[in-house]
Protein backbone atom coordinates (compact mmCIF):
# COMPACT_ATOMS: atom_id res chain seq x y z
CA UNK A 1 0.00 0.00 0.00
CA UNK A 2 2.83 2.53 0.71
CA UNK A 3 4.56 1.36 -1.87
CA UNK A 4 2.21 1.90 -4.22
CA UNK A 5 1.72 5.41 -3.01
CA UNK A 6 5.20 6.35 -3.25
CA UNK A 7 5.13 5.57 -6.68
CA UNK A 8 2.49 7.29 -7.15
CA UNK A 9 4.01 10.09 -6.17
CA UNK A 10 6.81 9.61 -8.17
CA UNK A 11 5.30 9.33 -11.43
CA UNK A 12 2.80 12.31 -10.23
CA UNK A 13 6.71 14.93 -9.88
CA UNK A 14 7.83 13.36 -13.36
CA UNK A 15 4.57 14.30 -14.86
CA UNK A 16 5.00 17.60 -13.73
CA UNK A 17 8.59 17.84 -14.42
CA UNK A 18 7.61 16.90 -18.21
CA UNK A 19 5.35 19.60 -17.90
CA UNK A 20 7.82 22.34 -17.42
CA UNK A 21 10.04 21.11 -20.45
CA UNK A 22 7.20 23.34 -22.73
CA UNK A 23 8.48 26.62 -20.65
CA UNK A 24 10.14 29.66 -22.18
CA UNK A 25 13.89 29.65 -22.86
CA UNK A 26 15.43 30.61 -19.80
CA UNK A 27 18.47 32.90 -20.31
CA UNK A 28 21.28 33.65 -17.60
CA UNK A 29 22.61 36.84 -17.34
CA UNK A 30 25.65 37.51 -14.48
CA UNK A 31 24.80 41.16 -13.88
CA UNK A 32 26.97 43.35 -11.36
CA UNK A 33 24.48 44.57 -8.73
CA UNK A 34 25.01 48.33 -9.28
CA UNK A 35 23.27 47.47 -12.77
CA UNK A 36 19.97 46.01 -11.23
CA UNK A 37 17.41 48.75 -11.34
CA UNK A 38 18.49 49.16 -15.35
CA UNK A 39 18.29 45.94 -16.68
CA UNK A 40 15.41 45.11 -14.57
CA UNK A 41 13.67 47.75 -16.89
CA UNK A 42 15.23 46.03 -19.66
CA UNK A 43 14.19 42.20 -18.66
CA UNK A 44 10.67 43.83 -18.66
CA UNK A 45 10.59 44.82 -21.95
CA UNK A 46 12.26 42.19 -23.47
CA UNK A 47 9.99 39.29 -22.02
CA UNK A 48 6.98 41.24 -22.96
CA UNK A 49 8.11 41.94 -26.63
CA UNK A 50 9.32 38.05 -26.34
CA UNK A 51 6.63 35.89 -24.40
CA UNK A 52 9.05 32.47 -25.15
CA UNK A 53 12.17 34.10 -23.40
CA UNK A 54 13.01 34.66 -19.89
CA UNK A 55 15.78 36.64 -18.51
CA UNK A 56 17.43 35.51 -15.17
CA UNK A 57 19.64 37.42 -13.56
CA UNK A 58 22.82 36.43 -11.07
CA UNK A 59 23.54 39.70 -9.27
CA UNK A 60 26.41 39.75 -7.40
CA UNK A 61 29.26 41.94 -6.70
CA UNK A 62 31.37 42.68 -9.79
CA UNK A 63 34.76 40.15 -7.86
CA UNK A 64 32.88 37.08 -7.98
CA UNK A 65 31.56 36.47 -11.20
CA UNK A 66 35.29 34.94 -12.31
CA UNK A 67 34.85 32.22 -9.73
CA UNK A 68 30.80 31.76 -10.09
CA UNK A 69 31.64 31.32 -14.11
CA UNK A 70 35.14 29.33 -13.85
CA UNK A 71 33.17 27.26 -11.56
CA UNK A 72 29.66 26.58 -12.88
CA UNK A 73 30.58 27.33 -16.82
CA UNK A 74 26.72 28.55 -17.01
CA UNK A 75 25.88 32.05 -18.34
CA UNK A 76 24.51 33.23 -21.24
CA UNK A 77 25.35 37.05 -20.99
CA UNK A 78 27.82 38.44 -18.68
CA UNK A 79 27.92 42.88 -17.49
CA UNK A 80 30.47 43.22 -14.70
CA UNK A 81 30.99 46.74 -13.24
CA UNK A 82 34.26 47.30 -14.38
CA UNK A 83 35.78 46.51 -17.70
CA UNK A 84 38.31 44.89 -15.77
CA UNK A 85 36.61 42.04 -14.92
CA UNK A 86 35.38 41.46 -18.70
CA UNK A 87 38.85 41.38 -19.77
CA UNK A 88 39.78 38.90 -16.66
CA UNK A 89 37.37 36.67 -18.47
CA UNK A 90 38.00 37.41 -21.83
CA UNK A 91 41.41 36.23 -20.40
CA UNK A 92 40.25 32.74 -19.48
CA UNK A 93 38.17 31.65 -23.19
CA UNK A 94 34.80 32.70 -21.31
CA UNK A 95 33.99 35.49 -23.32
CA UNK A 96 32.36 34.67 -26.96
CA UNK A 97 31.62 37.92 -28.82
CA UNK A 98 33.02 41.45 -26.87
CA UNK A 99 34.14 43.91 -28.97
CA UNK A 100 35.93 46.53 -26.60
CA UNK A 101 34.87 49.90 -29.14
CA UNK A 102 31.13 48.99 -29.52
CA UNK A 103 29.79 47.21 -26.49
CA UNK A 104 30.22 49.91 -23.72
CA UNK A 105 26.29 50.68 -23.74
CA UNK A 106 26.78 53.25 -20.76
CA UNK A 107 29.29 54.43 -18.41
CA UNK A 108 30.22 55.89 -14.78
CA UNK A 109 30.40 59.35 -14.27
CA UNK A 110 32.64 60.27 -10.86
CA UNK A 111 30.92 62.67 -8.78
CA UNK A 112 31.96 63.79 -5.36
CA UNK A 113 29.28 63.48 -2.53
CA UNK A 114 28.36 64.89 0.77
CA UNK A 115 26.52 64.59 3.65
CA UNK A 116 23.12 66.67 3.66
CA UNK A 117 23.85 70.47 3.96
CA UNK A 118 27.68 69.73 2.63
CA UNK A 119 28.81 70.49 6.16
CA UNK A 120 32.34 70.89 5.84
CA UNK A 121 32.00 72.93 2.37
CA UNK A 122 33.58 70.45 -0.20
CA UNK A 123 33.74 71.80 -3.58
CA UNK A 124 36.78 70.36 -5.17
CA UNK A 125 38.91 67.24 -5.31
CA UNK A 126 41.83 69.36 -3.63
CA UNK A 127 39.26 69.90 -0.38
CA UNK A 128 39.56 66.26 0.57
CA UNK A 129 43.04 67.25 1.76
CA UNK A 130 42.04 69.84 4.30
CA UNK A 131 43.39 68.79 7.87
CA UNK A 132 39.88 67.56 9.89
CA UNK A 133 37.64 66.58 6.71
CA UNK A 134 36.34 62.89 7.27
CA UNK A 135 37.03 60.83 3.98
CA UNK A 136 35.80 57.30 2.89
CA UNK A 137 37.47 55.26 0.70
CA UNK A 138 37.01 52.15 -1.35
CA UNK A 139 39.30 49.55 -0.84
CA UNK A 140 41.18 48.98 -4.10
CA UNK A 141 41.49 45.32 -3.77
CA UNK A 142 38.02 44.48 -3.37
CA UNK A 143 35.86 47.47 -5.20
CA UNK A 144 36.63 49.27 -8.57
CA UNK A 145 35.64 52.75 -6.50
CA UNK A 146 38.86 52.22 -4.77
CA UNK A 147 41.16 52.08 -7.66
CA UNK A 148 39.38 55.06 -8.84
CA UNK A 149 39.79 57.31 -5.28
CA UNK A 150 43.97 56.32 -5.39
CA UNK A 151 43.80 57.62 -8.88
CA UNK A 152 41.95 60.64 -8.72
CA UNK A 153 43.89 61.70 -5.63
CA UNK A 154 47.60 60.89 -6.92
CA UNK A 155 46.39 62.41 -10.03
CA UNK A 156 45.64 65.75 -7.99
CA UNK A 157 48.86 65.13 -6.13
CA UNK A 158 47.40 65.02 -2.90
CA UNK A 159 47.61 60.96 -2.18
CA UNK A 160 49.58 61.31 1.26
CA UNK A 161 48.04 63.96 2.52
CA UNK A 162 44.45 62.69 2.19
CA UNK A 163 46.26 59.24 3.87
CA UNK A 164 45.51 61.02 7.20
CA UNK A 165 41.81 61.93 6.47
CA UNK A 166 40.81 58.58 6.14
CA UNK A 167 38.24 56.93 8.39
CA UNK A 168 36.41 54.40 6.11
CA UNK A 169 37.72 51.87 4.05
CA UNK A 170 34.67 50.36 2.26
CA UNK A 171 34.18 46.73 0.46
CA UNK A 172 32.24 48.01 -2.04
CA UNK A 173 30.40 51.13 -3.51
CA UNK A 174 27.18 51.23 -1.58
CA UNK A 175 28.98 51.09 2.10
CA UNK A 176 30.30 55.02 0.51
CA UNK A 177 26.77 55.68 -0.32
CA UNK A 178 25.22 54.43 3.18
CA UNK A 179 28.28 56.45 5.10
CA UNK A 180 27.65 59.39 3.65
CA UNK A 181 23.70 59.33 4.03
CA UNK A 182 24.35 58.79 8.11
CA UNK A 183 26.87 61.60 8.20
CA UNK A 184 29.85 59.09 9.02
CA UNK A 185 32.03 60.92 6.52
CA UNK A 186 32.41 64.21 5.32
CA UNK A 187 33.12 63.67 1.62
CA UNK A 188 33.73 60.55 -0.55
CA UNK A 189 33.24 60.16 -4.32
CA UNK A 190 31.32 57.27 -5.91
CA UNK A 191 29.56 56.49 -9.46
CA UNK A 192 26.77 58.69 -10.38
CA UNK A 193 24.68 55.72 -10.39
CA UNK A 194 25.54 55.11 -6.82
CA UNK A 195 24.95 59.24 -5.84
CA UNK A 196 21.38 58.90 -7.33
CA UNK A 197 20.48 56.58 -4.99
CA UNK A 198 20.43 58.89 -1.99
CA UNK A 199 19.13 61.90 -3.47
CA UNK A 200 17.90 62.45 -0.51
CA UNK A 201 20.01 62.58 2.19
CA UNK A 202 23.36 63.76 0.50
CA UNK A 203 24.00 66.75 -1.48
CA UNK A 204 26.24 66.30 -5.43
CA UNK A 205 28.91 68.27 -5.98
CA UNK A 206 30.21 67.60 -9.88
CA UNK A 207 34.09 66.81 -10.46
CA UNK A 208 36.21 69.17 -12.43
CA UNK A 209 37.13 67.84 -16.10
CA UNK A 210 40.20 66.83 -15.58
CA UNK A 211 39.72 65.21 -12.27
CA UNK A 212 36.13 63.44 -13.38
CA UNK A 213 36.43 59.81 -14.58
CA UNK A 214 34.29 58.00 -17.16
CA UNK A 215 34.21 54.20 -16.39
CA UNK A 216 33.27 51.81 -19.00
CA UNK A 217 30.63 49.49 -18.77
CA UNK A 218 30.40 46.44 -20.87
CA UNK A 219 27.91 43.45 -21.83
CA UNK A 220 29.13 40.69 -23.49
CA UNK A 221 27.74 37.32 -24.41
CA UNK A 222 29.41 34.00 -22.92
CA UNK A 223 30.60 31.04 -24.51
CA UNK A 224 28.59 28.41 -22.68
CA UNK A 225 25.35 30.11 -23.61
CA UNK A 226 22.63 27.78 -24.02
CA UNK A 227 20.59 30.28 -26.50
CA UNK A 228 23.33 31.90 -28.57
CA UNK A 229 20.99 33.68 -30.68
CA UNK A 230 18.67 35.05 -28.07
CA UNK A 231 21.76 35.82 -26.43
CA UNK A 232 22.91 38.11 -28.88
CA UNK A 233 19.84 39.69 -29.64
CA UNK A 234 19.37 40.63 -26.20
CA UNK A 235 22.85 41.77 -25.95
CA UNK A 236 22.14 44.16 -29.37
CA UNK A 237 19.53 45.51 -28.02
CA UNK A 238 20.85 46.79 -24.97
CA UNK A 239 23.41 48.38 -27.46
CA UNK A 240 20.50 50.38 -29.21
CA UNK A 241 19.58 53.86 -28.28
CA UNK A 242 16.28 52.65 -26.22
CA UNK A 243 18.29 50.43 -24.57
CA UNK A 244 20.81 52.86 -23.63
CA UNK A 245 17.92 55.39 -22.80
CA UNK A 246 17.24 53.28 -19.89
CA UNK A 247 20.66 53.34 -18.52
CA UNK A 248 20.42 57.11 -19.01
CA UNK A 249 17.46 57.13 -16.58
CA UNK A 250 19.13 55.77 -13.99
CA UNK A 251 22.22 58.25 -14.32
CA UNK A 252 24.30 56.85 -16.35
CA UNK A 253 26.07 58.52 -19.04
CA UNK A 254 25.39 57.19 -22.27
CA UNK A 255 26.99 59.59 -25.11
CA UNK A 256 28.95 56.44 -26.87
CA UNK A 257 32.09 59.20 -27.72
CA UNK A 258 33.08 60.80 -24.60
CA UNK A 259 36.39 62.03 -25.14
CA UNK A 260 38.96 60.78 -22.12
CA UNK A 261 42.59 60.71 -22.13
CA UNK A 262 44.70 57.41 -21.66
CA UNK A 263 44.36 57.31 -17.75
CA UNK A 264 40.23 57.59 -18.70
CA UNK A 265 39.91 60.87 -17.20
CA UNK A 266 37.47 63.45 -18.58
CA UNK A 267 38.71 65.85 -21.51
CA UNK A 268 35.72 67.91 -22.21
CA UNK A 269 32.17 68.78 -21.10
CA UNK A 270 30.27 65.80 -23.12
CA UNK A 271 28.65 64.94 -19.70
CA UNK A 272 28.65 68.16 -17.77
CA UNK A 273 24.44 68.00 -18.72
CA UNK A 274 24.39 64.59 -16.94
CA UNK A 275 25.90 66.15 -13.94
CA UNK A 276 24.10 68.69 -14.15
CA UNK A 277 20.77 66.73 -14.22
CA UNK A 278 21.92 64.79 -11.15
CA UNK A 279 22.61 68.18 -9.06
CA UNK A 280 19.31 69.16 -9.69
CA UNK A 281 17.86 65.91 -9.11
CA UNK A 282 19.27 65.84 -5.37
CA UNK A 283 17.26 69.41 -4.81
CA UNK A 284 14.00 67.75 -6.16
CA UNK A 285 13.80 65.16 -4.02
CA UNK A 286 14.85 67.73 -1.24
CA UNK A 287 12.76 70.61 -2.25
CA UNK A 288 9.31 69.65 -3.03
CA UNK A 289 8.65 73.13 -4.60
CA UNK A 290 11.66 73.06 -6.84
CA UNK A 291 10.34 72.06 -10.16
CA UNK A 292 11.00 68.53 -11.39
CA UNK A 293 10.81 68.53 -15.04
CA UNK A 294 12.68 67.14 -18.47
CA UNK A 295 14.31 70.23 -18.40
CA UNK A 296 16.02 70.73 -15.24
CA UNK A 297 15.86 66.67 -14.54
CA UNK A 298 16.07 65.51 -17.64
CA UNK A 299 15.73 61.59 -17.95
CA UNK A 300 16.42 61.38 -14.12
CA UNK A 301 12.36 62.62 -13.36
CA UNK A 302 11.53 58.76 -13.03
CA UNK A 303 13.89 58.51 -10.02
CA UNK A 304 13.24 61.90 -8.58
CA UNK A 305 9.72 61.03 -8.97
CA UNK A 306 9.99 57.59 -6.75
CA UNK A 307 12.10 59.27 -4.04
CA UNK A 308 9.75 61.60 -3.27
CA UNK A 309 7.14 58.98 -2.42
CA UNK A 310 8.99 58.05 0.55
CA UNK A 311 10.95 59.57 3.07
CA UNK A 312 13.65 56.32 3.02
CA UNK A 313 13.85 55.86 -0.59
CA UNK A 314 11.74 52.86 -1.90
CA UNK A 315 10.86 51.50 -5.33
CA UNK B 1 18.62 38.03 61.04
CA UNK B 2 16.67 35.89 59.38
CA UNK B 3 14.99 39.05 56.85
CA UNK B 4 18.59 40.23 56.30
CA UNK B 5 19.68 36.42 55.06
CA UNK B 6 16.86 36.95 52.31
CA UNK B 7 17.89 40.11 51.26
CA UNK B 8 21.40 38.58 51.31
CA UNK B 9 20.32 35.70 48.95
CA UNK B 10 18.25 37.93 46.38
CA UNK B 11 20.67 40.25 45.30
CA UNK B 12 22.14 37.28 42.51
CA UNK B 13 18.88 35.98 41.30
CA UNK B 14 17.46 39.88 40.79
CA UNK B 15 20.70 41.12 39.08
CA UNK B 16 20.19 38.20 36.81
CA UNK B 17 17.17 39.25 35.95
CA UNK B 18 18.04 42.49 35.58
CA UNK B 19 20.82 41.81 33.18
CA UNK B 20 18.06 39.99 31.55
CA UNK B 21 15.63 43.21 31.01
CA UNK B 22 18.91 45.10 30.29
CA UNK B 23 19.46 42.25 27.29
CA UNK B 24 15.64 42.14 25.81
CA UNK B 25 15.96 46.24 26.19
CA UNK B 26 18.45 46.28 23.94
CA UNK B 27 17.19 43.90 21.29
CA UNK B 28 13.92 45.95 21.85
CA UNK B 29 15.70 49.31 21.30
CA UNK B 30 17.24 47.86 18.20
CA UNK B 31 14.03 47.50 16.58
CA UNK B 32 11.87 50.29 17.96
CA UNK B 33 14.71 52.27 16.61
CA UNK B 34 14.86 51.15 13.07
CA UNK B 35 11.09 51.74 13.44
CA UNK B 36 11.33 55.20 14.36
CA UNK B 37 14.33 55.79 11.49
CA UNK B 38 11.11 54.56 8.92
CA UNK B 39 8.47 56.65 10.21
CA UNK B 40 4.85 56.05 10.19
CA UNK B 41 4.21 57.03 6.98
CA UNK B 42 6.93 54.89 5.17
CA UNK B 43 5.75 52.10 7.15
CA UNK B 44 2.74 52.06 5.97
CA UNK B 45 3.90 52.63 2.43
CA UNK B 46 6.07 49.60 2.78
CA UNK B 47 4.18 47.28 4.32
CA UNK B 48 1.77 47.60 2.30
CA UNK B 49 3.69 47.23 -0.93
CA UNK B 50 2.91 43.91 -3.12
CA UNK B 51 6.33 43.34 -3.27
CA UNK B 52 7.10 42.96 0.19
CA UNK B 53 4.41 40.40 0.47
CA UNK B 54 5.76 38.52 -2.64
CA UNK B 55 8.55 38.33 -1.38
CA UNK B 56 7.31 37.36 1.88
CA UNK B 57 5.40 34.55 0.46
CA UNK B 58 8.33 33.25 -1.62
CA UNK B 59 10.03 33.10 1.35
CA UNK B 60 7.39 31.27 3.00
CA UNK B 61 6.73 28.63 0.50
CA UNK B 62 10.25 28.12 -0.14
CA UNK B 63 11.08 27.07 3.52
CA UNK B 64 8.23 25.62 4.07
CA UNK B 65 8.89 23.13 0.72
CA UNK B 66 12.78 22.60 2.06
CA UNK B 67 11.29 22.12 6.06
CA UNK B 68 9.08 19.68 4.68
CA UNK B 69 11.49 17.78 2.34
CA UNK B 70 14.73 17.74 5.41
CA UNK B 71 11.87 16.00 7.21
CA UNK B 72 11.13 13.64 4.59
CA UNK B 73 15.33 12.58 5.10
CA UNK B 74 15.58 13.74 8.56
CA UNK B 75 13.31 11.42 10.86
CA UNK B 76 14.29 8.35 9.28
CA UNK B 77 18.15 9.22 9.29
CA UNK B 78 17.81 10.68 12.85
CA UNK B 79 15.84 7.53 13.96
CA UNK B 80 18.88 5.31 12.20
CA UNK B 81 21.58 6.84 13.95
CA UNK B 82 19.39 7.00 17.33
CA UNK B 83 18.60 3.40 17.67
CA UNK B 84 21.00 1.54 15.26
CA UNK B 85 24.25 0.60 15.32
CA UNK B 86 25.99 -0.34 11.87
CA UNK B 87 29.90 0.28 10.28
CA UNK B 88 31.03 3.51 10.45
CA UNK B 89 27.91 4.88 12.40
CA UNK B 90 30.10 7.89 14.11
CA UNK B 91 31.19 8.21 10.34
CA UNK B 92 28.26 8.90 9.22
CA UNK B 93 27.01 10.97 12.25
CA UNK B 94 29.65 13.08 11.66
CA UNK B 95 29.38 13.86 8.24
CA UNK B 96 25.66 14.64 8.54
CA UNK B 97 27.26 17.42 11.67
CA UNK B 98 28.53 18.98 8.54
CA UNK B 99 26.77 21.08 6.94
CA UNK B 100 25.80 22.81 10.79
CA UNK B 101 29.57 22.92 11.60
CA UNK B 102 30.93 24.43 8.06
CA UNK B 103 29.50 27.87 7.00
CA UNK B 104 27.00 27.99 4.39
CA UNK B 105 29.16 29.73 2.10
CA UNK B 106 31.47 26.57 1.34
CA UNK B 107 28.38 24.84 0.93
CA UNK B 108 26.96 27.19 -2.00
CA UNK B 109 30.86 26.24 -3.50
CA UNK B 110 30.32 22.81 -2.74
CA UNK B 111 27.03 22.56 -4.90
CA UNK B 112 28.22 23.90 -7.48
CA UNK B 113 30.35 20.59 -8.39
CA UNK B 114 27.74 18.51 -8.01
CA UNK B 115 25.21 20.53 -10.02
CA UNK B 116 27.71 20.45 -12.97
CA UNK B 117 27.76 16.39 -13.13
CA UNK B 118 25.10 13.31 -12.94
CA UNK B 119 22.66 13.28 -12.28
CA UNK B 120 21.89 16.86 -12.36
CA UNK B 121 23.09 17.72 -16.04
CA UNK B 122 21.14 14.93 -16.78
CA UNK B 123 18.13 16.31 -15.35
CA UNK B 124 18.94 20.58 -16.84
CA UNK B 125 19.26 17.88 -20.46
CA UNK B 126 16.44 16.11 -20.29
CA UNK B 127 13.64 18.25 -18.36
CA UNK B 128 14.74 21.57 -19.60
CA UNK B 129 15.17 22.47 -15.49
CA UNK B 130 17.66 24.84 -15.20
CA UNK B 131 18.84 23.79 -11.53
CA UNK B 132 21.20 26.45 -9.97
CA UNK B 133 20.10 29.88 -10.85
CA UNK B 134 16.18 30.02 -10.35
CA UNK B 135 14.16 28.39 -7.48
CA UNK B 136 15.16 24.75 -7.59
CA UNK B 137 18.84 26.28 -6.85
CA UNK B 138 16.66 27.96 -3.46
CA UNK B 139 15.34 25.01 -2.30
CA UNK B 140 18.57 22.87 -3.06
CA UNK B 141 20.93 25.15 -0.80
CA UNK B 142 18.33 25.61 1.98
CA UNK B 143 17.34 21.52 1.62
CA UNK B 144 21.34 20.81 1.68
CA UNK B 145 21.81 23.27 4.81
CA UNK B 146 18.57 22.07 6.67
CA UNK B 147 18.33 18.33 5.92
CA UNK B 148 21.77 18.00 8.14
CA UNK B 149 20.02 19.96 11.05
CA UNK B 150 16.71 18.27 10.73
CA UNK B 151 18.26 15.01 11.18
CA UNK B 152 20.44 16.52 13.88
CA UNK B 153 17.43 17.28 15.74
CA UNK B 154 15.36 14.36 15.14
CA UNK B 155 18.45 11.94 16.44
CA UNK B 156 18.25 13.83 19.70
CA UNK B 157 14.62 13.78 19.73
CA UNK B 158 14.48 9.78 19.23
CA UNK B 159 17.33 9.70 22.23
CA UNK B 160 15.16 11.36 24.56
CA UNK B 161 12.10 8.58 24.45
CA UNK B 162 13.37 5.47 26.27
CA UNK B 163 13.63 2.60 24.34
CA UNK B 164 11.24 -0.13 26.44
CA UNK B 165 8.44 1.30 24.69
CA UNK B 166 9.39 -0.10 21.52
CA UNK B 167 10.61 -3.21 22.92
CA UNK B 168 7.25 -3.65 24.09
CA UNK B 169 5.02 -2.86 21.31
CA UNK B 170 7.91 -5.17 19.21
CA UNK B 171 7.20 -8.19 21.89
CA UNK B 172 3.22 -7.67 21.22
CA UNK B 173 3.94 -8.87 17.95
CA UNK B 174 4.43 -5.14 15.93
CA UNK B 175 7.00 -4.99 13.22
CA UNK B 176 9.89 -2.28 13.47
CA UNK B 177 8.09 -0.79 10.71
CA UNK B 178 4.69 -0.50 12.70
CA UNK B 179 6.27 0.46 16.26
CA UNK B 180 8.15 3.31 14.46
CA UNK B 181 5.10 4.59 13.03
CA UNK B 182 2.44 3.47 15.62
CA UNK B 183 4.56 4.48 19.27
CA UNK B 184 7.56 6.22 18.49
CA UNK B 185 6.41 9.16 16.04
CA UNK B 186 3.50 9.88 18.41
CA UNK B 187 5.58 9.80 21.41
CA UNK B 188 7.94 12.48 19.13
CA UNK B 189 5.25 14.88 18.51
CA UNK B 190 6.29 17.57 20.45
CA UNK B 191 9.81 16.81 19.23
CA UNK B 192 9.07 16.93 15.93
CA UNK B 193 7.39 19.89 15.99
CA UNK B 194 9.51 21.96 17.48
CA UNK B 195 12.40 21.08 15.40
CA UNK B 196 10.17 21.55 12.64
CA UNK B 197 9.71 25.11 13.57
CA UNK B 198 13.33 25.75 13.88
CA UNK B 199 14.33 24.29 10.78
CA UNK B 200 11.98 26.18 8.99
CA UNK B 201 12.99 29.06 10.13
CA UNK B 202 16.70 28.16 9.49
CA UNK B 203 15.84 27.79 5.71
CA UNK B 204 14.17 31.09 5.53
CA UNK B 205 17.59 32.59 7.16
CA UNK B 206 19.37 30.92 4.56
CA UNK B 207 21.75 33.58 2.72
CA UNK B 208 25.96 32.86 1.99
CA UNK B 209 24.91 29.69 0.37
CA UNK B 210 22.49 31.93 -1.70
CA UNK B 211 24.75 34.34 -2.64
CA UNK B 212 27.32 32.23 -3.72
CA UNK B 213 25.36 29.44 -5.44
CA UNK B 214 22.50 31.46 -7.27
CA UNK B 215 22.56 34.60 -7.77
CA UNK B 216 19.24 36.82 -7.27
CA UNK B 217 16.93 37.22 -9.79
CA UNK B 218 14.11 39.81 -9.06
CA UNK B 219 11.07 38.28 -7.73
CA UNK B 220 12.13 34.67 -8.45
CA UNK B 221 14.61 33.93 -5.96
CA UNK B 222 15.28 36.94 -3.68
CA UNK B 223 14.08 35.66 -0.09
CA UNK B 224 13.47 37.73 2.46
CA UNK B 225 17.56 37.93 3.72
CA UNK B 226 18.93 38.17 -0.06
CA UNK B 227 16.34 40.68 -0.77
CA UNK B 228 17.87 42.75 2.03
CA UNK B 229 21.34 42.43 0.67
CA UNK B 230 19.93 43.32 -2.67
CA UNK B 231 18.14 46.14 -1.66
CA UNK B 232 20.94 47.76 0.79
CA UNK B 233 23.48 47.53 -2.09
CA UNK B 234 20.00 49.22 -4.34
CA UNK B 235 20.56 52.43 -1.56
CA UNK B 236 16.95 51.08 -0.99
CA UNK B 237 17.00 51.76 3.53
CA UNK B 238 13.49 52.13 3.06
CA UNK B 239 12.97 48.26 1.74
CA UNK B 240 15.86 47.34 3.92
CA UNK B 241 14.58 48.66 7.29
CA UNK B 242 11.02 47.11 6.73
CA UNK B 243 12.12 44.08 5.47
CA UNK B 244 14.25 43.07 8.96
CA UNK B 245 11.00 44.03 10.83
CA UNK B 246 9.17 41.68 8.68
CA UNK B 247 12.22 39.23 9.28
CA UNK B 248 12.00 39.61 13.37
CA UNK B 249 8.68 39.89 13.30
CA UNK B 250 8.39 35.92 11.13
CA UNK B 251 11.30 34.90 13.69
CA UNK B 252 9.84 35.96 17.11
CA UNK B 253 6.38 33.80 15.97
CA UNK B 254 8.25 30.75 14.80
CA UNK B 255 10.34 30.80 18.05
CA UNK B 256 6.91 31.58 19.90
CA UNK B 257 4.82 28.62 18.35
CA UNK B 258 7.89 26.65 18.95
CA UNK B 259 7.63 27.11 22.64
CA UNK B 260 3.70 26.85 22.49
CA UNK B 261 3.24 23.70 20.31
CA UNK B 262 6.74 21.71 21.73
CA UNK B 263 7.07 23.61 25.16
CA UNK B 264 7.37 20.26 26.82
CA UNK B 265 10.28 18.87 24.48
CA UNK B 266 13.64 20.14 25.15
CA UNK B 267 15.54 19.93 22.15
CA UNK B 268 16.26 23.18 21.72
Amino acid sequence: MFIKKALLLVLMVIGLTDAANAGPKEMLFHAGVGQRSSLNEIKQIWEKRYPDQQVNFSYKGSGYFIADITRSRQGDLFMPGEEFYMLQAQERGFVDTYNPKTDIPAYFVTVIITPKGNPKNITKIEDFAKPGIRIGMGNPKSCAIGIWHKKTFEKAGIWEAVQKNIVLSAKCIPELGNAAQHKAIDATIVWSTTAVLYLRDVEIVPIEHKYRGIIRLPVATLNFSRYKKEAENLKAFILTEEGRQIFHKHAYAIDPNIPVDSQSFCLDGTTDQDIDYLVNAARAVKDKTFPATRETVGDLIGEVERQRKTLRSGS
Amino acid sequence: MQKRFIVCSQWWPALSVFITLVVIAFYVWMVAGNWIYLGWDDTVYFFSHPRMWQRFWLTAWTSTVSCLVSLVFGIPAGYALSRFSFPCRNFFATVIDLPIVVSPAVIGVFLFGITTRFPFDWVSEHYNIYIGRNVYGVLLVQFTVTCAFCARLMKATFDMIPQKFEAVSRSLGASNFRTFFKVLLPMARNGITASMIVVWARAAAEWEGLMLFVGASEGKTDIMPFAIYLDWNGGMMGWVVSMTIVCILMAVTAMAAMRLIGGKSNVW
